[in-house]
C-alpha cells in the first residue's frame, strides 16, 4: 500500500519535480559558473575577500528557490487532490488516515530535501576549488534558513489546499507570510546559527496544520 | 489531532501578533533624535557643540552655554581657517603648522553591529612593506583554526605550508594559547601604512602578526597581560600614535602604543552595546560612546591618552512598545528576544 501510494505522489508531482530539478540545476549551473569564471579571469582572492570583507554568501541567486519549489510541489499534489474531489476517496481507502496523509508529506519533504541536499553537495564541491572549507562551511550554513523556507512553503501550502474555509485559511496565510518573511529578514551570513533549531523545530511542528485541515476537511467543514 | 492543531494555530497567531503589532506602532510612533557635533576645544578647553544657526556661519556653544565662533575649534577647521589667513601660528604653547595638524587628525568608529556577529574565521593578509611602496591588495589569509592559525595563499586556495610553520613555531615559541579570540585588521589598501593583525588568544593576551618582506612576523605585548582584554581594535591612524584600542572585562578602555605600552583612557566602553566615535587632533582626542539612554563624552590629552573632561547628554526616554523582535540594532543575529517596557 505504501508504494502504491507514493506511485499516486509521483504520478501527480513528476512534471513539477522534474521541473524543479531542471530549474534548480539550471541556476546553479549557471551561479556556480559564474563565479568561476570569475575566478579565471581575476583571481580566486575576489571570492574570498566579497566573503570576508563584505559579508558575501555568493549564493545568493538561489534565495527564493527552495521556497518556489515547496509552494510548487504542494500545489501539484495536493490541488488536483481537493480539485477533483479525490482526496475524499482517498481518505475512505481501508488505510490508517494519518499514516496516509505522513507518507504524502513525507514523500514531498524527502524529495525536496534530496533536491537541496544535492545543490548544496554540488555547490561545496564546486566551491572547494577556490575557497578554504572554513568559507565554504559558512555558505552552506547560511543557505539552510532558504532550505527550511522550502520546507515551510511546502506545509503551509498542503495545508492551505487541503483546508476547506477560508476563515481557518486566512490565519494560516498570516502565520505562514510571517514564518516566510522571518526566514528571509536577514541576509547576513550565519545570523541564523542561534535560531536555526527553533526555526527547524516549529517548522516540523507546523506539519499539525496538515492533520488539523484534514480532519476539518473529512468533517465537511465549510465557511 | 484537531484540538493540537487549534492550540499550535492560534498560538501562532497571538505569536504573530505579538511580533508585528508592536513593530508596526514602534514604527508610527519613532521619533529620530538629532544631537549637534560635539568635540572638545583645545581653545576654550571644554566641549564645544555645533550650532549651525542659519547656515551662514559655524557657530560652538560649550557646556556653560556660551556662543564661539570657528576658533573654538582651530584644528578640526584648519583647513578653512588656514584659506582664510586665521589659522593660529600656536596652541597650547607651541608652534603649529597646517601639515602637522592634518597628519594627526583622526577619526575611528565602532558600532555594536561590528561587534556582535558571526565572523568567518579567514583573515586577510597584507603585504606591509610592499616591493612598489604602495600597499597592494592582499593575496595570503590567515586561517584561524582550534589548533592553530594556516596560511593560505587565495589565488589558489593553497595552504602555504612553509610560512604556516614558522607562524606555528613563533607563536609556540611566544606560548600562544589556542585557538584565537579575537582578529582586528583592516586590509585595505586605502590607507596610509598595514600594521597586520592586532590577535589576542584563549588567555586574552595580545598579539601582532603581519607580513612584512613576506615574512610573518610576530610580537607579543607582555603589558596587556592579565587585562582581561574582551575586544580590540587595530588603529593605522596617520600619525602612528597608537597600534589599536583594547577593552578589558571592566569595559575600560585603553590605548595602545606602538612601542607595546598600554595606556589607560578612564573611558568607560561596552562594546557589545555601545557605540564609539573617536576623533583626535595634535593636542586632544574626543571620545563619544552612545547608547539608548545617551552620549558620553570623555577629553583625553593625545600626549598621553590622559582623561581631561567628561560631559553627558541624555537622551530622551526611549519608549517602544513592548513585544517580540526578532532582530536587534546592536547586533546581526536573527533571534527571539522580548522587550519589555
Amino acid at each position: 500500500m505504501n508504494k502504491m501510494i507514493l506511485y499516486k505522489e509521483w504520478l501527480k508531482t513528476r512534471w513539477t519535480v522534474l521541473g524543479a530539478a531542471v530549474v534548480f540545476a539550471a541556476v546553479s549551473f549557471y551561479c556556480l559558473l559564474n563565479l568561476m569564471k570569475i575566478v579565471e579571469i581575476r583571481s580566486g582572492a575576489i571570492l574570498w575577500e566579497a566573503m570576508v570583507e563584505k559579508d558575501a554568501i555568493l549564493l545568493n541567486v538561489f534565495r527564493f528557490l527552495p521556497a518556489l519549489a515547496g509552494l510548487l510541489l504542494a500545489l501539484s499534489q495536493f490541488v488536483p487532490e481537493v480539485l477533483h474531489k479525490r482526496f475524499k476517496l482517498t481518505l475512505h481507502l481501508p488505510y490508517p488516515q494519518n499514516r496516509m496523509v505522513l507518507i504524502m508529506l513525507g514523500y514531498g519533504l524527502v524529495l525536496l530535501t534530496v533536491l537541496f541536499a544535492v545543490q548544496a553537495g554540488v555547490s561545496a564541491l564546486v566551491l572547494r576549488g577556490p575557497l578554504v572549507k572554513e568559507l565554504v562551511w559558512r555558505i552552506i550554513v547560511s543557505l539552510l534558513p532558504w532550505y527550511l523556507a522550502g520546507w515551510a512553503a511546502y506545509i503551509f501550502t498542503s495545508a492551505l489546499c487541503l483546508e476547506p474555509a477560508w476563515k481557518k485559511r486566512v490565519p494560516i496565510l498570516l502565520v505562514a507570510a510571517g514564518l516566510l518573511y522571518l526566514m528571509f529578514i536577514s541576509d547576513t551570513p550565519e545570523a541564523y546559527s542561534l535560531f536555526l533549531p527553533w526555526l527547524l523545530g516549529y517548522t516540523l511542528l507546523s506539519i499539525v496544520l496538515v492533520f488539523y485541515a484534514v480532519i476539518r476537511f473529512k468533517e465537511g467543514a465549510q465557511d | 489531532m484537531k484540538r493540537i492543531g487549534q492550540i499550535f494555530l492560534w498560538c501562532s497567531i497571538a505569536l504573530l501578533a505579538l511580533w508585528q503589532i508592536p513593530s508596526l506602532l514602534n514604527l508610527l510612533t519613532l521619533k529620530s533624535i538629532s544631537t549637534p557635533f560635539t568635540l572638545y576645544s583645545c581653545t576654550v578647553h571644554d566641549f564645544t557643540a555645533l550650532d549651525r544657526g542659519d547656515g551662514t556661519a559655524f557657530k560652538f556653544i560649550d557646556t556653560k552655554g556660551n556662543v564661539h565662533g570657528e576658533e573654538a575649534q582651530p584644528l578640526f577647521y584648519a583647513s578653512v581657517l588656514a584659506s582664510k589667513g586665521s589659522l593660529p601660528d600656536s596652541l597650547e604653547g607651541r608652534k603649529i603648522s597646517l601639515e602637522e595638524i592634518e597628519r594627526n587628525q583622526v577619526i575611528a568608529s565602532v558600532r555594536p553591529k561590528d561587534v556582535n556577529k558571526t565572523k568567518a574565521p579567514v583573515y586577510l593578509l597584507m603585504e606591509s612593506v610592499p616591493l612598489r611602496l604602495e600597499l597592494q591588495d592582499p593575496e595570503d589569509a590567515l586561517v584561524s583554526r582550534k589548533n592553530g592559525i594556516a596560511v593560505y595563499n587565495m589565488e589558489g586556495n593553497s595552504l602555504l605550508t612553509d610560512k604556516t610553520a614558522a607562524l606555528a613555531a613563533a607563536l609556540d615559541s611566544l606560548d600562544f594559547a589556542y585557538p584565537a579570540k579575537l582578529f582586528s585588521g583592516n586590509p585595505s589598501h586605502h590607507k596610509a601604512y598595514d600594521e597586520g593583525y592586532l590577535v589576542t588568544d584563549s588567555q586574552d593576551r595580545v598579539f601582532q602578526i603581519k607580513q612584512v618582506d613576506g615574512k610573518i612576523r610576530l610580537r607579543h605585548f607582555p603589558k596587556a597581560d592579565g587585562l582581561g582584554v574582551k575586544f580590540i581594535q587595530i588603529t593605522e591612524f596617520e600619525n602612528r600614535a597608537t597600534l589599536g584600542m583594547m577593552v578589558d572585562g571592566e569595559n575600560r578602555l585603553y590605548m595602545l602604543t606602538p612601542d607595546g605600552e598600554v595606556m589607560p583612557t578612564g573611558v568607560t566602553y561596552t562594546p557589545e552595546k555601545e557605540d564609539l566615535l573617536v576623533v583626535g587632533d595634535l593636542f586632544y582626542y574626543t571620545v563619544k560612546t552612545s547608547d539608548s539612554d545617551g552620549e558620553h563624552f570623555f577629553a583625553l590629552k593625545s600626549k598621553d591618552f590622559s582623561l581631561v573632561a567628561t560631559y553627558d547628554r541624555p537622551y530622551p526616554k526611549d519608549w517602544s512598545f513592548p513585544g517580540i523582535y526578532f532582530t536587534s540594532s546592536l547586533d546581526n543575529w536573527v533571534k527571539l528576544r522580548w522587550r519589555g517596557i
